[in-house]
C-alpha cells in the first residue's frame, strides 16, 4: 500500500506538472508517469510522443488495459474509499458474475462452463508449447501436460477454462515472444482436482524462553491438465503410427463382434 | 500402449484377443487419470442416530445430502448406521484407493465441505509434490547444453 501511496503522490505532481501545458490529452496515460523523477521529464513530453509510446508497449490485451486505466483512475480519485471497499468485499464474499470474471481475468484464466461427454478435448500431444502465466507463477507448458496451481477461484472440477496471458508460444521451426503478452493467443485447459498439498508444519522456537509453537498447513491446490494451444500454426506430426494401428483395429474388431 | 489382461481368460484364445483390443482401446481414451472421469465411486456416510457427535452430520443428511446427490449423479451414495461410534465420511476411488474424513461434532457446512473435497480429489496418496508441472515431453526445441551454439 506504501508503495501505492508513493505512485499516487507522483502521479498527481505528474499531472500538476503536465495540467499546465495539456490536461485532456495526458490524464489517460497517468501510469505511464510514474518514472522516478518526473520532474526532469515531464517538460520535455510531447503529446505525440505519448502516444506513440503508449502504442508501442503493446502491454496487454485491450480489454485488461482498460480496466488498469480505470482502476487508476479510481485510485487517484479517492484512494481511501477504495481500500474499505475492498475489505467489504473480502469480508461479505458475495461476488457478481462480472466481478468473478474480472477476477479471473486478473490471475489470467476464464471459465469456459463444464465438459461435457461428447466434448473430445483431450488429444495427441502436438510439438507445440507456451509459457503461460496464472497468478504470480509461469509455467511451460504443451499439450498433455499437468499443472498444479495455487487453488482457482470460482470453478468446479471438469470446467474448461481459457488461460489468456501467454508470455511466449514455440515450435520446433518457429517462436513467437510476447511483450509481454500475446493477445490472440491462447491455452485451453481442463480442471482435474481441486486438492490440498501435503502437509507443512510451522514451527516456531525462542532460545531459552520456553516458547514452542507448531502450526500444520496444507496448502490448496488446483490440478489443470492443458488440452490445446492456439495461435501458432503446428507442424505436421511425423510419427503417427500409434493412431493408424488403433484406426486399424477397431473395424477388426467390429468385425469379429457382429 | 497398456497391456491389460482380461478377467476372462478362461474363454478361446482368438475371442479372449479380441478382448483385449476393445480394453486397450477404451482405456487409452479414457487415459487413466481424471480426464473427464470422475474418480471417486462410491461415498459411504455413516452415522449414529443417538450420539451427540453426529447432530451435524444427521442434520447434513436431511438438509444437504439429497443435494449433493442429485448433482453429482455419477456417484454411488450410501448411508450406514453405525451406533455408538463417532461418524465418518468414507469414500472408494476408482484406483482402488480409499480415504476415511473423521466429522465428529462438525457443522452442516463443514461437513459438506468435506464431501466436496472428496469428491474433487483423485485418490492419489498425498505426497509432498517434487514438481508442480508434470510433463510427457520435457522439450520441444530440444535440451539446452553448453554445447549448443546459436
Amino acid at each position: 500500500m506504501a508503495h501505492r501511496r508513493c505512485l499516487q503522490s507522483l502521479v498527481r505532481h505528474a499531472t500538476a506538472l503536465i495540467s499546465l501545458k495539456k490536461p485532456p490529452t495526458l490524464s489517460t496515460f497517468e501510469p505511464l508517469t510514474s518514472t522516478p523523477n518526473p520532474a526532469v521529464t515531464a517538460p520535455n513530453l510531447e503529446p505525440t510522443w505519448f502516444t506513440t509510446w503508449s502504442h508501442f508497449r503493446h502491454f496487454s490485451s485491450s480489454k485488461s488495459d482498460d480496466s488498469e486505466n480505470e482502476e487508476e483512475v479510481e485510485e487517484s480519485s479517492d484512494g481511501e474509499a477504495e481500500e474499505d471497499d475492498e475489505a467489504a468485499a473480502d469480508l461479505g464474499r458475495d461476488y457478481s458474475p462480472e466481478e468473478k470474471e474480472a477476477e479471473a481475468a486478473a490471475i489470467g484464466y476464464k471459465v469456459v462452463g463444464p465438459l461435457q461427454r461428447s466434448d473430445r478435448v483431450f488429444k495427441d500431444y502436438e510439438p507445440v508449447f507456451a509459457v503461460v502465466q496464472i497468478g504470480s507463477h509461469q509455467f511451460k507448458v504443451s499439450n498433455g501436460d499437468s499443472i498444479f496451481t495455487e487453488r482457482l477461484k470460482f470453478c468446479e472440477v471438469n470446467d474448461k477454462l481459457i488461460l489468456n496471458k501467454v508470455l511466449l508460444l514455440g515450435s520446433p521451426t518457429q517462436t513467437v515472444i510476447g511483450r509481454p503478452i500475446l493477445p490472440d493467443a491462447a491455452v485451453h485447459a481442463v480442471v482435474e482436482e481441486h486438492a490440498l498439498d501435503a502437509k507443512v508444519i510451522i514451527f516456531k522456537k525462542k532460545r531459552r524462553k520456553n516458547y514452542r509453537r507448531t502450526k500444520g498447513h496444507r496448502q490448496e491446490l488446483t490440478k489443470l491438465r492443458i488440452t490445446d494451444i492456439q495461435g501458432i500454426e503446428k507442424p505436421e506430426i511425423k510419427t503417427d503410427g500409434k493412431p493408424l494401428k488403433a484406426a486399424i483395429k477397431e473395424p477388426e474388431k467390429v468385425a469379429t463382434t457382429a | 500402449m497398456i497391456r491389460v489382461r482380461p478377467a476372462s481368460l478362461h474363454k478361446p484364445f482368438s475371442s479372449s484377443f479380441n478382448i483385449a483390443v476393445s480394453f486397450t482401446v477404451r482405456v487409452s481414451a479414457s487415459k487413466m487419470a481424471l480426464r473427464g472421469v470422475w474418480q471417486l465411486k462410491k461415498l459411504i456416510v455413516s452415522y449414529c442416530d443417538w450420539g451427540g457427535s453426529s447432530r451435524g452430520i444427521r442434520a447434513f443428511m436431511e438438509t444437504e445430502l439429497p443435494t449433493f446427490k442429485e448433482k453429482n449423479p455419477q456417484l454411488e451414495v450410501v448411508t450406514e448406521l453405525i451406533r455408538g461410534q463417532h461418524p465418518h465420511l468414507k469414500g472408494f476411488y476408482k484406483n482402488k484407493n480409499e480415504r476415511v474424513v473423521c466429522v465428529k461434532n462438525l457443522t452442516t457446512e463443514d461437513i459438506l465441505l468435506h464431501a466436496t473435497r472428496l469428491r474433487n480429489a483423485l485418490g492419489r496418496k498425498v505426497v509432498k509434490l517434487k514438481t508442480r508441472h508434470v510433463t510427457k515431453h520435457p522439450s520441444v526445441q530440444g535440451t539446452w547444453t553448453t554445447d549448443v551454439k546459436f
